[in-house]
């Protein structure tokens, strides 16, 4: 009697995977390249003094976030092909400037030994990264612009793309802080609720980036749920081209 | 200063001299009074300066009120001395005060985009804000917390020795706390409410008389409904301080 009993095949351990190492110098080119495929070995660079990192990393952020906010603009089309890009820059920008204090407070009290210089970087190419994965997702959303009228539509269309963004670029902040030495992620999770709060109530202060208006800003004051509720059902009114072509007699 | 105080170590009480004490205190009233001012600026922005005053009294009237209770429970408890006592309270309220300082940013633009207080969406706007602040406030307050007990557990003799001094502490600071808050009250600015540094009646009733009315209120005067909705409110002040006291165990790595 055969008693052989066929083994299973020896288990061979995957090799974890490894990113690319990074270059020497790293100039706009390598950090792009870098946020995408090596972002732990960035971290690290991001730690070493005179990097300068945060200068690029704002100038990708700022380029991604122009074209997506064009985008987003040529939805209504007319003056809100330069407003929305100007606002979306402006805002984000800001956004990342009134939320930069408790971002060190945080990482500190998560543990990092991060400084505020490396923090600086660090959430800068949270934006860049952000806003080239925006780039990414500009295309599909550019041809729903040119389909749909609903603002309510339209600006789930351009969330979707936002929170999607956010949360690479929140795994990019949680890794930067964890290689700092942070031993716990509850103070990076806060922060990033809040900056998420913070973005969103943004959108509502500069307010109309998908929609048009008279004027460049609204003196309205509301919180960002309530807009959303009292613009559900209203949709782009149609251009006045449009309506004459549309009354016209058929020829 | 303020990485040393967000991330205290055994050597932090070591020097409880007044020079550190009042560089402490100092940097704990600039970053009260930056959150406070924001706080109050919703409503007027004098009441944002009135509130940029009164955040700090607060956390002063506090430790000064309770400053003889708060060295006899850290000598007769943990064995810290008047001065080390006074620096780790300190401490602590300066962690809260940091990260509220830190937001001031925020809340000052939450402040000057909320409907204002003469809107028609005022009422639900005053609600809104007023959770928002609680909710900074209790993770703040929380923070402060796990700061103090890492303090004491550096120095006292035992975990045990240090979660009993941090309890006496903040029950003790808590109490007198919360009413220091009613004296001092407003602090949000009701919006039919006039502007005041202090209300007429400053010290006619107390916070926690303030509570029980409040919940009276809510559940139609029906004590019994109050007193199970006392629970929730209970459950969620001592969750955390719990998860203080007796930390999860962590897995050990060989």
């Amino acid at each position: 009697m055969n008693t052989d009993i066929p083994q299973p095949p020896p288990f061979i351990p995957t090799p974890p995977f490894a990113e690319p190492a990074l270059p020497e110098k790293l100039d706009t080119r390598a950090l792009f390249e870098a946020l995408l495929r090596s972002p732990r070995a960035l971290v690290q660079r991001l730690a070493e003094p005179g990097n300068g990192a945060l200068g690029r990393f704002l100038a990708i952020a700022v380029g991604s976030m122009l074209v997506f906010g064009l985008v987003l603009g040529s939805f209504a089309m007319k003056e809100q092909l330069w407003a929305a890009p100007l606002k979306i820059t402006a805002g984000l920008l800001i956004a990342g400037l009134i939320c930069f204090p408790s971002l060190y407070i945080f990482s500190c009290l998560a543990g990092s030994r991060a400084g505020a210089g490396q923090l600086a970087a660090t959430l800068a190419g949270m934006l860049a990264l952000a806003g080239v994965l925006l780039l990414g997702f500009a295309p599909a959303v550019w041809i729903f612009t040119q389909a749909t009228r609903s603002y309510s539509f339209m600006g789930l269309l351009a969330l979707i793309p936002w929170f999607v963004a956010l949360l690479f670029g929140f795994r990019f902040l949680k890794s930067a802080v964890a290689a700092g030495g942070a031993t716990s992620n509850g103070p990076v999770l806060l922060w990033a609720g809040i900056f998420l709060v913070v973005t969103l109530q943004m959108s509502t202060s500069l307010r109309p980036i998908i929609g048009t208006s008279e004027r460049f800003l609204t003196d309205e004051k509301k919180f960002f749920l309530q807009h959303w509720i009292d613009s559900a059902d209203k949709v782009l009114p149609k251009a006045d081209s449009e309506e004459t072509t549309q009354t016209q007699p058929a020829p | 200063m303020i990485r040393r105080l967000l991330q205290p170590d055994a050597e932090l009480l070591d020097d409880p001299s007044p020079g550190r004490i009042a560089r402490i205190a100092g940097l704990t009233a600039l970053a009260l009074a930056a959150y406070g001012f924001t706080t109050g600026f919703w409503r007027s922005p004098q009441m944002g300066v009135y509130v940029a005053i009164k955040m700090p009294l607060l956390v002063a009237c506090t430790l000064g009120c309770n400053g003889m209770l708060n060295g006899l429970l850290g000598l007769l408890l943990g064995g810290l001395g008047f001065r080390q006592s006074l620096l780790a309270l300190l401490s602590a309220f300066a962690v809260s005060a940091l990260i509220l300082g830190s937001l001031s940013p925020v809340t000052l633009m939450l402040a000057l985009d909320a409907p204002p207080p003469d809107s028609e969406y005022a009422a639900s706007a005053h609600s809104g804000y007023l959770l928002f602040h609680v909710l900074l406030i209790a993770v703040a307050g929380i923070a402060g917390t796990l700061s103090l007990h890492r303090i004491l557990r550096e120095r006292c003799a035992s975990t045990s020795v240090a979660s009993l001094t941090m309890l006496a502490w903040l029950a003790g600071n808590g109490i007198l706390g919360m009413q220091f808050s009613w004296i001092l009250r407003p602090f949000f600015g009701t919006p039919r409410l006039t502007v005041q540094f202090l209300r007429e009646d400053p010290m006619n009733g107390s916070f926690l008389e303030a509570v029980w009315h409040a919940l009276n209120r809510f559940t139609g005067g029906n004590i019994h409904l109050a007193l199970i909705a006392l629970v929730p409110l209970a459950f969620l002040v001592a969750v955390p301080i719990c998860r203080v006291l007796f930390p999860r165990s962590q897995p050990v790595t060989p």
